[in-house]
């Protein structure tokens, strides 16, 4: 059971580039596989999360590959299989919702249910409103409702026919922040309650990480890793993918040292600057990236200084304060190479802090939390 | 004189009815496929209907004389097989109605159907509807507000169409005398009084259309 895909799809400009061998504009090939469970794709806009979506869907031809679903073949290049989307059995949650404005609530929902008698389409209807808590807003019609409704209706329509699997493209960018909290967990529930795959894009990542199962992270028309959310944001397999899930301090090229046997630490060096990072298993003398995240750079009080080992500590200049709701960002210069660091600490803790642009302090690198890769 | 106003006002309206249903059902189609559908000749089918938006009508008239007489490319066969002449009937008026009017409809509803945002489409596409079943029961429906203004331009093209209608139909009294023709006509002669008239009811049954397709549009909220 779950999703199997292994494919590529290609772009070009103008039809006739492809016989003439000229280049696609865009290229993605999505391999992944995921079992029943609420998989994110999590990737900046471009990146080929909603072809990817097309795809699965029928909706686009893939170029090759194979797609499989609950043991469905959905599409096989080689066995010239591609099912249509009539029959793959899905349901699909458009960004914009795509509720029909010429049929009320009740008639968009119950518009998948096809061969149904009326009196199943009502009670199917009814099981779906109960299902979504949008009781009472059966004769509306869609420009009546507000967007979080909208987005229920979308999602009550989508899952009447009882599909097999549910796809959802970025289904809450629209929406305020407390609508989307609420249906972050009601999307959550519906898949534990019926127990298909959803696929879900976002490029939140803090929406994929109180939401996913399981991740798959989107760059270039490339998938750069799989995994659990606490996989892909503690340890990042590349570069690209530190900087989606917002590891915003990443040094490059910096050379691995010998290993500590005693304390499973090893020493990243870059010019003068040097740290020490929990890791085991780095071959000494390799070329790495390491990086980590704001809120493991700890601004030390005066007090901290006192009472902390000097490892990972840095004296260092603060050069902006950025307000960010219920936690300061702060950029700090780290002083070799104009490195610029950003720090993320409560308010609360700010404000022991007593720090305004262009003091000094020290700060010290979490080196449990620091990911090599 | 009832005759003379009575029989121009009845022809006229059958011939812009005929025509108007027939364009506004193939015109659809024809907007649909434009619309949606990637082909070969894509634009030839374009630029052969839209031709006599920028021919004029007694150019379009000398095509379908070639075409349709009975020495015509379709008038031969057809007149050797059923001994039929189009030429000079109010069905061949129909013929250059259509001709005339059809640019006018698949203009305004292929741009009222590529309005529509595709996402509707794949939305019923996802929920197990057939292309057919979404074309009639969407897209069309999501249009309508631009076809039904293909239909009343097309419908006031057919009534006000002169030229081709005169080179194909003729101006045969109580066969093929239309209104436009009858206006033509009667002023030629002399016979102001009727020209009058005529003119009266065709500008009073043009804007008694026009307000009542108005009102019905009013009404619909998508």
């Amino acid at each position: 059971m779950g999703i199997k895909v292994d494919f590529r799809k290609r772009h070009y400009m103008k039809k006739s580039d492809k016989k003439k061998g000229i280049d696609p504009v865009f290229m993605l090939d999505a391999k992944f596989e995921a079992g029943n469970e609420l998989v994110v794709l999590f990737g900046r806009s471009g990146s080929g999360k909603t072809t990817a979506l097309q795809c699965i869907s029928g909706l686009l031809e893939p170029n090759g590959g194979k797609i499989i679903v609950n043991d469905k073949v959905y599409f096989d290049c080689h066995k010239r299989i591609d099912l249509p989307v009539q029959q793959r059995s899905l349901g699909y949650v458009f960004q914009n919702y795509a509720l029909f404005p010429h049929m009320d609530v009740k008639k968009n929902i119950a518009y998948g249910l096809k061969g149904f008698s009326e009196e199943e389409k009502g009670r199917r209807v009814g099981e779906m409103l109960r299902l979504l808590h949008i009781e009472g807003l059966e004769d509306n019609y869609p420009s009546q409702l507000s967007g979080g409704q909208k987005q229920r209706v979308a999602l009550a329509r989508a899952l009447a026919p009882k599909p097999e699997i549910l796809l959802l493209d970025e289904p809450f960018s629209a929406l305020d922040a407390v609508v989307r909290m609420k249906l972050r967990e009601m999307i959550r529930r519906i898949q534990k309650e019926l127990g298909i795959p959803i696929l879900f894009i976002t490029h939140n990542p803090v929406e994929a990480f109180t939401m996913a199962d399981r991740m798959v992270i989107f760059h270039n028309g490339q998938v750069q890793q799989t995994g659990t959310p606490e996989e892909v944001f503690y340890h990042p397999q590349n570069t690209h993918v530190a900087e989606l899930v917002g590891m915003t301090n990443i040094f490059e090229d910096a050379i691995v040292g010998d290993e500590d046997t005693a304390t499973g630490t090893v020493l990243l060096r870059k010019d003068e600057l040097q740290v020490s990072a929990m890791q085991q298993k780095l071959k000494a003398g390799r070329n790495v990236s390491w990086g980590i995240r704001p809120e493991n750079i700890h601004i030390l009080s005066e007090e901290d200084e006192k009472d902390v080992e000097e490892e990972n500590v840095f004296s260092v200049s603060v050069k902006s304060i950025v307000n960010k709701g219920a936690s300061k960002l702060i950029y700090i210069d780290i002083g070799h190479h104009q490195n610029l660091l950003i720090a993320e600490t409560s308010n609360q803790a700010f404000e022991k802090l007593h720090l305004e642009a262009g003091d000094a302090c020290k700060v010290k690198l979490d080196k449990r939390k620091i990911a090599v890769f | 004189m009832l005759e003379q106003v009575w029989f121009p006002l009845v022809i006229t309206l059958k011939i812009a009815a005929i025509s108007t249903l027939i364009v506004a059902i193939l015109g659809t189609i024809i907007s649909y496929i434009l619309a949606r559908r990637e082909f070969m000749g894509k634009w030839l089918v374009d630029v052969l209907v839209t031709l006599p938006m920028v021919l004029p009508p007694t150019v379009t008239g000398y095509l379908l004389i070639v075409l349709l007489g009975k020495n015509g490319i379709f008038g031969k066969v057809l007149f050797d097989l059923t001994g039929i002449s189009l030429l000079f009937t109010w069905q061949v008026a129909v013929i250059a109605a259509f001709v005339v009017s059809l640019p006018l409809m698949v203009k305004t509803t292929t741009a009222a159907i590529e309005a529509v945002d595709r996402d509707f489409e794949y939305a019923a596409f996802t929920l197990g509807r057939k292309e057919l079943e979404t074309a009639l029961f969407i897209t069309l429906p999501l249009a309508k507000k631009g076809i039904l203004a293909g239909i009343v331009l097309s419908f006031a093209r057919a009534v006000g169409e002169f030229g081709a209608t005169l080179m194909v139909a003729g101006n045969i009294p109580g066969r093929t005398n239309t209104m436009a023709i009858s206006i033509y006509s009667a002023f030629q002669g002399g016979n102001n009084e009727l020209a009058n008239m005529l003119v009266i009811i065709l500008v009073t049954v043009s804007l008694l259309s026009m307000a009542i397709t108005a009102r019905l549009v009013n009404r619909w909220k998508i």
